[in-house]
């Protein structure tokens, strides 16, 4: 699959994780599962266990706690595997302050000079019923259609006019609820050139389908053109 | 009133309070709504089957999506569930009945009203907001439909019946178990309907607050959820805090049959069915901490996000006990592939994938993707349906002798399985694949290459739904024409197959007494050590026997139908003009339905109704402690976690608020004060009546009971005038927003638990003057001042939090 983003890395990484644990675990319990149906499945020649509950007697209680044991701290071992690599990915993900790519946004215009330690401008998007409004650090707005630049990180403030939506970039592999009176901030850094798919997520009334815009990933010195002189 | 104008086949179904027939009637009244939801669903993949389809327009595919989960969820799984408790767990614990029979009837049709205010709710718009309801959108200002008001109705009427219907079953287990028969020794169906009912108990008073607080901000035009500082995160919390017990309390019941279907059918007993249990309840108590993986993307914080990813992904290990000790079981075992076994073993591999799945859900970094897709959709599908569903038909299939007397054709059920197994998976999987589509949405285009896979699941669902065609046709023809199946027909060890089948309406001739050794003996001295039940159908009525038209009451229905008249009255109003922040409520059908209900309530407690109060089992904490009376107590526990939720909600607004009334300001401390002291007063007097009727002394009691009533009353008074001034004067309307909300709102519904305990006194009253409670019966004082002292103490709470802090 081509790599389209930073977050859609390090989600088809951590994917990749679960389902190799999945198929693993999956296959061994469905062969056990398999096998044991059919390796005791009921004959004419087969009798009855001896434990067999009966009718008129509360069946004797077995089985090992031993067995519990070596079952629970094998699944806990997996289980933290899991929970060890999430959480590196959503520290990734979610630090307290993005770390800057190569270029992000400046406060007048784009431009590819850091100054260290600064963390990069944030830009608003505001979910409306239905549609989405993208303010830049120069204060245009534009509506469904948002322009970033390649490889640079951009950060945004997300919030909703009305009701609660959720904005999610599909192929970026990342999204975050809006809401009225709250700010949820994302970032990520687009690496390739093109158009995404930004939709709702989140059932917001009648038109919620169409609540639908684009993300369109523009090479530098074309996104440095549109910025300045969009108004 | 006259119940002989009903001929007694229709009134046998309309006013029994049998537990086997109020059972039936919530297996086939949720199998209805199950055909209706399904129904509904298979409309909706109709739709999605190619892009950019329109036979379903978008606004009437949202109510699809919305009423299907609401149905399925509320009115399918538990009740399903429920239907067999009702019918199996008394004779699997050796009981005569529920504890309270009339109440259990009551349950049933608050349920079926509730169902049908809910499918009524279509008429006027039904809610198309998805079945969470997330807020502001269900504020008057987004959704100004009646039908929102109408759905919100039917919640909270069967959130009446869950609970009435969990209190029952906790007195029942706890309180009326054959002798000697354990806690311990009660199979794990019993036992999983058992920690069900705790997790209802704690999870659906938070969701009553929740519907509630939402009725009242529609209908009264507080602010609660259409303001910012509760709004989107208040109801998330509260509703989630419901939501996720909620999963399993729709799972459990099905576990527990699973776990007692597979031994019968491996003719081994479960492995390890002490731990299985010991994890039902880890799983239980685990769920209440983990309903922030549902908002993991709504901006709670890192730290708590990665608290609840911990708490969510070892939730997965008592489940993962649970599989195990069921694979463990075939070890050895000799396994009749019938069609229960069969759909026994399919809901545990279909829960399999549907837990893995759920692991990655449980990741807070993998959420930021798949939250809100079909990956969750397919998730929980397999949880609910491959799970739960496909567990239940095991039960129905397990059971069908049992309660019909008749067996099904098991060829046709076999064939049933599969095609249903097959059609599930070519459903359910391609949504895993479908990781990037919104759930919830009407269409999609071409371009976004959705388009297969969905064909894929439509195609599935349509296998899945016609394979159901099968299991009722089966069904219906085989209790009419299968043949005879004898009582014990799986050879099973717990005691309904001691029975006669269909059994008898008034169960065991004779209770059962279980032995230290575990055998199990009846009262005629007989035992049944090797599985052959020697109980027939023409050994029955050796004194003991009634008919199923005996211990019938016309009571119950005729209560829900006045609270089902009630609440569509308060729901179907008009939007009040010119501005539209509320409704003005429909008067004659609240009038009719209050009228009918208090007609029903005095008929309900003027009926002779003879409760088979026999406590048998002493366990503690609750020996010696009468069935009413932990009836009460259970109750009032609900009782906590409802005002609980309510002061959180208010703790909630208040600390997001900028700015708040200082204290003094709006609210004389003086009042408060003086309510507090005229409260506590009356819990003094309270007692007072008890210990006057204890010693027989009618005075003492009478003078008790009036200087209570009089106290409320002072009470009432006085927050009366507070109310009046606050309201009167302008300065603090509902309008005022937030302090307003939460002042009027907690304070109003204590005030409306202070009413009811006086209309108890004046009940308690009017019995003592006819000279009742004064010889040794004063139970019901007994009773009143639990209750009288619970609203008390709530008050004692409320008072700090409204006028010293």
């Amino acid at each position: 699959m081509a790599v389209v983003s930073n977050t859609q890395v390090i989600f088809d990484n951590l994917y990749g994780i679960f389902t190799d644990l999945a198929i693993v675990v999956g296959v061994i319990v469905f062969a056990l599962m398999g096998y044991l149906i059919i390796r005791y499945r009921a004959t004419r020649s087969s009798s009855d266990p001896e434990d067999t509950p009966r009718l008129g007697r509360i069946p004797t209680s077995r089985g090992h706690g031993r067995n519990v044991l070596i079952t629970v701290t094998l699944s806990t071992f997996l289980l933290a595997v899991l929970i060890i690599t999430s959480f590196a990915a959503v520290d990734t993900l979610f630090p307290n302050n993005p770390p800057n790519a190569t270029w992000c946004y400046g406060i007048a215009a784009y431009n590819q000079t850091q100054v260290a330690g600064q963390s990069c401008p944030r830009l608003d998007v505001t979910g409306h019923q239905f549609y989405w409004v993208f303010r830049y650090p120069n204060n245009h707005t534009d509506l469904n259609l948002f322009r970033v630049p390649a490889n640079s990180t951009v950060v945004l403030d997300v919030t909703s006019a009305d009701v609660f939506h959720d904005f999610g970039i599909i192929q970026f592999k990342i999204k975050t609820d809006a809401i009225q009176g709250r700010t949820n901030t994302i970032w990520f850094i687009p690496y390739k050139t093109g158009n995404y798919t930004i939709q709702c997520f989140e059932l917001c009334g009648t038109g919620h389908v169409g609540m639908i815009a684009t993300l369109d990933v523009m090479p530098v010195p074309d996104f440095q053109l549109w910025y300045t002189s969009a108004k | 009133m006259s119940q002989e104008i009903f001929p007694p086949r229709i009134r046998r179904w309309l006013f029994t309070t049998n537990h086997k027939e109020v059972g039936i009637l919530y297996l086939v009244t949720s199998l209805f709504f199950f055909i209706a939801a399904g129904l509904l669903a298979l409309t909706m993949r109709t739709q999605l089957s190619v892009p950019n389809n329109n036979v379903l327009n978008e606004g009437l595919y949202n109510q699809f999506v919305t009423v299907h989960g609401l149905l399925m969820i509320f009115w399918v799984l538990s009740p399903f569930a429920f239907g067999f408790a009702n019918y199996i767990i008394p004779l699997q614990i050796g009981a005569r009945d529920l504890a309270f029979p009339r109440l259990n009837a009551m349950s049933y049709w608050f349920y079926l009203f509730s169902g049908v205010a809910i499918i009524m709710s279509f008429i006027f718009g039904a809610p198309d907001l998805g079945w969470t309801l997330y807020s502001p959108q269900t504020s008057f200002q987004f959704t100004p439909t009646i039908g929102l008001n109408v759905g919100a109705a039917a919640l909270i009427l069967i959130t009446v019946s869950i609970t009435m219907s969990s209190v029952n079953f906790l007195v029942t287990m706890f309180k009326m178990r054959a002798p000697g028969m354990k806690l311990r020794n009660m199979p794990v169906f019993p036992w999983a309907i058992l920690v069900t009912i705790f997790m209802m108990l704690y999870a659906f008073p938070s969701f009553l607050a929740a519907v509630l607080l939402l009725y009242v901000d529609r209908s009264f035009g507080t602010f609660y959820f259409s303001s910012i500082q509760g709004g989107a995160l208040l109801w998330d919390n509260v509703f989630w805090f419901f939501g996720h017990p909620e999963v399993y309390i729709v799972l459990f019941p099905a576990i527990g049959l699973i776990a007692d279907v597979i031994p019968t059918f491996t003719r081994r007993p479960l492995y390890g069915s002490k731990y299985v249990i010991a994890s039902m309840i880890a799983a239980a108590i685990i769920s209440f901490i983990v309903w922030g993986h549902h908002m993991f993307v709504t901006g709670i914080g890192l730290t708590s996000t990665k608290l609840y990813t911990v708490t969510t992904i070892a939730v997965s290990l008592p489940f993962d006990v649970m599989v195990i000790a069921m694979i463990e079981t075939l070890i050895k075992a000799r396994i009749k592939l019938k069609a229960a076994a069969l759909f026994a073993l399919g809901a545990i591999a279909l829960f399999v994938i549907g837990g893995i799945t759920g692991v990655y859900l449980a990741s807070v970094a993998l959420d930021h993707a798949l939250r809100g897709t079909y990956f969750v959709v397919a998730h929980f599908h397999y949880i609910m349906v491959g799970g739960s569903i496909m567990g239940l038909i095991a039960g129905l299939y397990y059971w069908f002798p049992k309660i019909t007397g008749r067996m099904y054709n098991e060829a046709i059920a076999r064939i049933h399985f599969v095609i249903s197994f097959i059609g599930f998976n070519i459903l359910y999987f391609p949504m895993f694949l479908l990781l990037d589509m919104p759930r919830r949405i009407q269409t999609y285009a071409p371009d976004t290459g959705w388009g297969s896979l969905n064909s894929l699941a439509t195609l599935g669902g349509f296998i899945f739904g016609g394979a159901q065609i099968l299991l009722f046709l089966n069904l219906f023809l085989s209790q009419r024409r299968g043949p005879p199946s004898g009582p014990n027909p799986w050879d099973g060890w717990t005691l309904e197959w001691s029975l006669p089948s269909p059994v008898p309406a008034h169960d065991f001739d004779t209770i059962p007494t279980i032995a230290e050794d575990g055998t199990y003996r009846f009262g005629n001295g007989s035992s049944y050590p090797n599985g052959s039940a020697r109980l027939d159908d023409s050994k029955v009525g050796n004194g003991l026997a009634y008919s199923h038209l005996e211990g019938m009451s016309p009571w119950p229905i005729v209560m829900a139908f006045a609270a089902f008249l009630f609440f569509l009255g308060l729901s179907i109003g008009q939007p009040t003009s010119p501005t539209p922040v509320s409704y003005k409520p429909f008067w004659p059908l609240i009038a009719d339905g209050s009228i009918l209900g208090v007609i029903s309530l005095y008929g309900y407690s003027r009926e002779r109704f003879s409760v088979h109060e026999e406590t048998r089992v002493e366990s503690w904490p609750f020996r010696e402690v009468p069935n009413v009376k932990l009836g009460i107590w259970t109750f009032l526990g609900a009782e906590v976690i409802f005002f609980g939720v309510l002061i959180g909600a208010y703790f909630f607004v208040r600390t997001n608020s900028a700015t708040w009334p200082a204290v003094g300001e709006l609210f004389s401390i003086r009042n408060g004060f003086a309510m507090t002291l005229v409260l506590l007063t009356s819990s003094l007097t309270a007692i007072m009546a008890l210990a006057s009727a204890k010693i027989g002394s009618r005075r003492g009691l009478i003078a008790g009971l009036l200087a209570t009533f009089g106290l409320g009353a002072s009470f009432l008074y006085i927050k009366a005038t507070e109310w009046i001034e606050l309201g009167t004067h302008g300065v603090f309307s509902v309008a005022n927003g937030l302090p307003a909300t939460s002042y009027f709102i907690t304070t109003g519904t204590h005030g409306v638990h202070v009413v009811a305990g006086m209309c108890m006194t004046v009940y308690l009253l009017a019995n003592t003057l006819k000279g009742r409670y004064t010889k040794g019966d004063h139970d019901a004082i007994e009773h009143f001042g639990l209750y009288w002292h619970f609203v008390d103490i709530v008050w004692v709470f409320l008072f700090p939090l409204f006028y010293l802090i």
